[in-house]
């Protein structure tokens, strides 16, 4: 029980991470793009800052919003798997990937079409964001698969 | 000696500065009002205003007439959203001719964009309306419209357009209306004069870009003063000039509401920096030149109305230098705009749905 939690814990921290990592990728691609001086120096501070920032500075703390779609999700995952006979690390990504496309879809429904996390506003964007809850959520299946 | 000077000078100004800040009273004009979002003058006791709901009303003779002025277009009214500027042409005495801005929606479409009609007011109808602008590309957003308007002293007329939110970044692409000041004549055709009119790629009614969501914009003594939302802090006032980027999204000290950072610069070359910036943020909204003698002490000084947490900030400015700043009417909340009338007085509307407008003038 107490490794489910840690893992699980440690699912809902790597999705988090992931789409800090996107936000802040995207974001500085654009900046050099217009030819500001990106350096790989600044790409670390920024992304740090973000890391700190989403999870504490803005209107919602990312690492919430995150662990209550995952949360959600996963109780749905393993409530299907009582009927369905698949392999855990693939439900749990799906699980994952459904948690961060909720996520990404509400959230604009919300506040007029506004897309808040910056990295959500393309389709490219969204869809990066949804691997990284697939990627999460499989990390979690998969230690689950390797504790059976 | 010379200290003691400098020690009674200072004594005096604070004395005459706190006389000049204290000395008024409130006088509500109007009240119950549905948002009410920009205010016109058309003399002291005749007053044009918009609600954000998608009404034109009407102050006549110091009272607030009942029904809303007929034969305003359809507007989106949702988030930012709605009548939104209103700005009289410089002969309206003459021609009862005015301009309104407003977000309008894309007619069996999901998406909607910054309109800018010009109109005749005819007794408590608008006739002869005719769209001179219209936002391109439409946005799905119903935020950041900008959407305040300004005459040049040559009568081409200034229009404020914001971002859409989504779309920051192509608030520093030509090929869009998006975070622009547009310029036009008062026709909707486009000045020959016009800063990218023969640049390739660039529309043609770009007057400068790199804007966020400017809510004021004023001219006054040759420069126009524009003030425009930034993210969670990076407010700025800027003097617009032809042709300038004012670096949004790639420059800002402001963060986004997610708390992610939106640039890690806060300057470069070829982008212009704001004359002033608040960090946090107070939300700018509309924003006048004080130029009367009814508040002496306050000639010469640009009052800009905001929403957080609700006052008007007075800016001493030398021309384009920014010199100090104080607070008024931080006891009304959230103001959404505010005008010089010609007597001097100033009026204020009041944010909400329960919005009002009030008159400020010195006390009786």
């Amino acid at each position: 029980m107490l490794k489910k939690s840690l893992y699980l814990i440690i699912s809902i921290l790597l999705a988090t991470v992931l789409v800090v990592l996107q936000t802040t990728l995207s974001n500085l691609m654009w900046l050099s793009s217009v030819d500001m001086p990106v350096t790989i120096g600044l790409t670390l501070n920024t992304f740090f800052g973000d890391l700190i920032g989403m999870n504490s500075a803005g209107a919602i703390p990312l690492v919430g919003l995150v662990a209550v779609g995952m949360l959600l999700a996963y109780l749905v995952a393993k409530i299907l798997l009582i009927w369905i006979n698949t392999k855990k690390s693939y439900a749990y990504g799906l699980a994952g990937a459904a948690a961060i496309l909720a996520i990404v879809l509400l959230m604009p429904l919300a506040f007029y079409n506004l897309d808040l996390i910056a990295g959500a506003r393309t389709a490219l964007g969204k869809t990066i964001l949804i691997l990284c809850g697939f990627l999460s959520g499989y990390y979690f299946g998969s230690r689950l698969e390797g504790k059976e | 000696m010379k200290n003691l000077k400098l020690y009674l000078f200072f004594i005096f100004s604070s004395i005459c500065f706190n006389l000049a800040s204290e000395d008024f009273e409130y006088e509500v004009i109007a009240e119950e009002l549905s948002s009410p979002w920009a205010i016109a003058m058309i003399d002291d006791n005749n007053i044009l205003f918009t609600e954000l709901s998608g009404q034109l009303r009407r102050i006549k003779d110091g009272v607030l007439v009942q029904e809303s002025v007929s034969g305003v277009p359809e507007v989106l009214f949702a988030g930012q959203g709605g009548l939104s500027g209103i700005i009289l042409d410089p002969n309206f005495k003459e021609n009862n001719r005015l301009f309104i801005a407003f977000s309008s929606p894309d007619e069996g479409q999901a998406t909607n964009t910054l309109e800018v009609i010009s109109a005749i007011l005819d007794q408590n109808s608008l006739i002869n309306v005719n769209t001179i602008f219209k936002a391109s590309p439409s946005r799905r957003t119903a935020a950041h419209y900008g959407a305040r308007m300004a005459f040049l002293d040559d009568g081409t007329l200034l229009i404020t357009s914001g971002d859409g939110f989504n779309y920051r970044e192509d608030a520093q692409n030509l090929d869009n209306h998006f975070g622009k000041v547009i310029r036009l004549n008062i026709d909707g055709s486009i000045p020959s004069d016009n800063p990218f009119i023969n640049q390739e790629g660039a529309l043609p009614e770009i007057y400068s870009f790199g804007h966020r969501n400017p809510q004021g914009i004023v001219v006054a003594n040759g420069f126009i003063y524009e003030n425009e939302h930034g993210p969670m802090g990076g407010d700025e006032l800027n003097i617009v000039e032809a042709a300038k980027n004012y670096g949004w999204p790639a420059i800002t000290y402001g963060k986004d509401y997610s708390g992610a950072m939106i640039s890690p610069f806060t300057e470069k070359d070829g982008m212009e920096q704001p004359i002033k910036y608040w960090v946090p943020s107070i939300a700018p909204s509309g924003m006048t030149f004080y130029d009367k003698d009814l508040f002496s002490g306050w000639k010469g000084s640009i009052l800009i109305s905001a929403l957080v947490p609700g006052d008007v900030r007075r800016l001493v400015m030398n021309n384009s230098e920014f010199i100090e700043e104080e607070t008024l009417f931080s006891d009304l909340g959230r103001i959404r705009d505010i005008v010089t009338s010609p007597n001097g007085s100033l009026v204020l509307a009041t944010d909400g749905p329960n919005g009002k407008l009030i008159r400020v003038q010195p006390k009786q």
